[in-house]
């Protein structure tokens, strides 16, 4: 499938950034290094007043409180730690990931391989999870992973990454719909697994309420039509930060749908699935509530 | 054949997608599929797709076959009549 122009830029940072923090990676020691990223961060902070607007919204559900100036510089120097990680994987550095407790369907998944549709989230390090599945995936069962997402102008830690993992990772790019669906399509009639984030609304055609920090919140439900679709389990997995270069992967009992099962009640089922593992998410969030990177208003429009 | 396979594809929309309360007259066979008319969306159409791919045995494999397929119903027969096995048209 060739690629889809991209339709709009993720950050406002150059697009030399992503390579120049690589660079001084190599060049700087940690102890010098870690406060000249503040610096970046609190740069970066005061041209994204949408950004620190969505943050606060968020933190004051997550920490239960006002949250202060110190608080949103936290919540974006996570976010900042977070790619840096994926830089370091890029730099060569070692990844580790362990499995949290309860993560047996994940980690049984994850040595037998088989179609699945694997639920993602802009959490903690998920993003980089999702490459190193892949990898590991691919080295046990040689199946591949097919990431759905939107391509933008300046996502260099994205093109790096699939480069790094090329032949094990592959792209269906949703900014355009109608090429969306065949790409998705052919995967799903293929062993591989499918990923898709499960926390924006942004390109997801069906949407639905969950209780979710004391609020009500929109996620898309998109991940369960298709496993109703397909007749493929549903796996939520999320990557939770211990230590430099060590992650605990985190993930409910997966979801299966049964053959012959009303559609309806499919959904009703995946819904309840989806907020039970909500509760699991809120637990984590409200222990660690930086890791949430979505700077976006709390609920972001659906589109089709 | 060409007189039943409207209907019959007007059934599997309304049974595919859950259109419950819709009856196959009321669907306009020249109206868009996508966005206006019955105005389905991107889930919708995979759905209808791997349907149709499964009940007449034929392969939809790109956006341009698609545009031109889920145009409308009377396109998306004629696009089946062109490809499916003529053992699958008459079932």
């Amino acid at each position: 499938m060739s690629k889809p122009a991209a339709t709009r830029r993720r950050n406002p940072g150059p697009s030399w950034g992503y390579g120049f923090l690589r660079a001084l990676d190599f060049l700087l020691p940690e102890f010098l290094y870690k406060p000249i990223r503040g610096i970046g961060t609190l740069v970066a902070m005061a041209f994204m007043p949408a950004q620190r607007r969505h943050s606060r919204e968020y933190l004051a559900l997550a920490l239960n409180r006002r949250p202060s100036t110190r608080d949103v510089f936290r919540h974006f120097f996570a976010f900042e730690e977070s790619l840096m990680t994926k830089l370091r994987v890029l730099n060569g550095r070692p990844h580790k990931t362990v499995y949290a407790p309860g993560a047996d369907d994940a980690r049984q998944w994850m040595e037998t391989g088989g179609p699945a549709f694997l639920g993602t989230f802009h959490v903690g390090d998920s993003d980089l999870q999702g490459f190193l599945i892949g990898d590991e995936l691919h080295a046990r069962v040689h199946n591949k992973i097919h990431i759905v997402r939107e391509r933008v102008g300046n996502s260099h830690d994205t093109e790096k990454l699939a480069e790094k993992f090329g032949g094990r990772i592959a792209f269906i790019w949703v900014n355009d719909p109608r090429e969306m669906i065949y790409a998705m399509k052919d995967a799903a009639l293929t062993d591989n697994a499918i990923a898709l984030q499960c926390d924006r609304c942004e390109h997801s055609a069906r949407t639905a309420e969950f209780d979710f920090l004391g609020a009500k919140r929109r996620f898309p439900i998109t991940i369960y039509i298709l496993a109703a679709i397909f007749r493929r389990p549903v796996i939520l997995t999320f990557g939770v930060p211990q230590a430099p270069g060590l992650a605990a992967l985190h993930s409910p009992p997966r979801f299966d749908p049964i053959p012959g099962e009303p559609r309806a009640a499919t959904l009703a089922r995946g819904q309840k699935h989806f907020q039970d593992f909500l509760r699991q998410l809120e637990n984590i969030l409200r222990e660690k509530p930086y890791i949430w990177f979505n700077f976006l208003p709390w609920n972001s429009k659906p589109s089709a | 054949m060409s007189d039943s396979l409207i209907p019959r594809l007007k059934q599997i929309i309304i049974t595919t997608l859950n259109l419950e309360g819709m009856t196959p007259e009321e669907i306009d066979e020249n109206a868009p599929l996508i966005g206006s008319g019955l105005a389905l969306d991107s889930i919708d159409a995979l759905e209808l797709v791997v349907k149709l791919e499964k009940e007449f045995g034929i392969k939809i494999s790109s956006s341009e076959e698609s545009r031109a397929a889920l145009a409308s119903i009377t396109s998306l027969a004629s696009f089946i009549r062109e490809r499916a096995d003529p053992s699958k048209l008459s079932a």
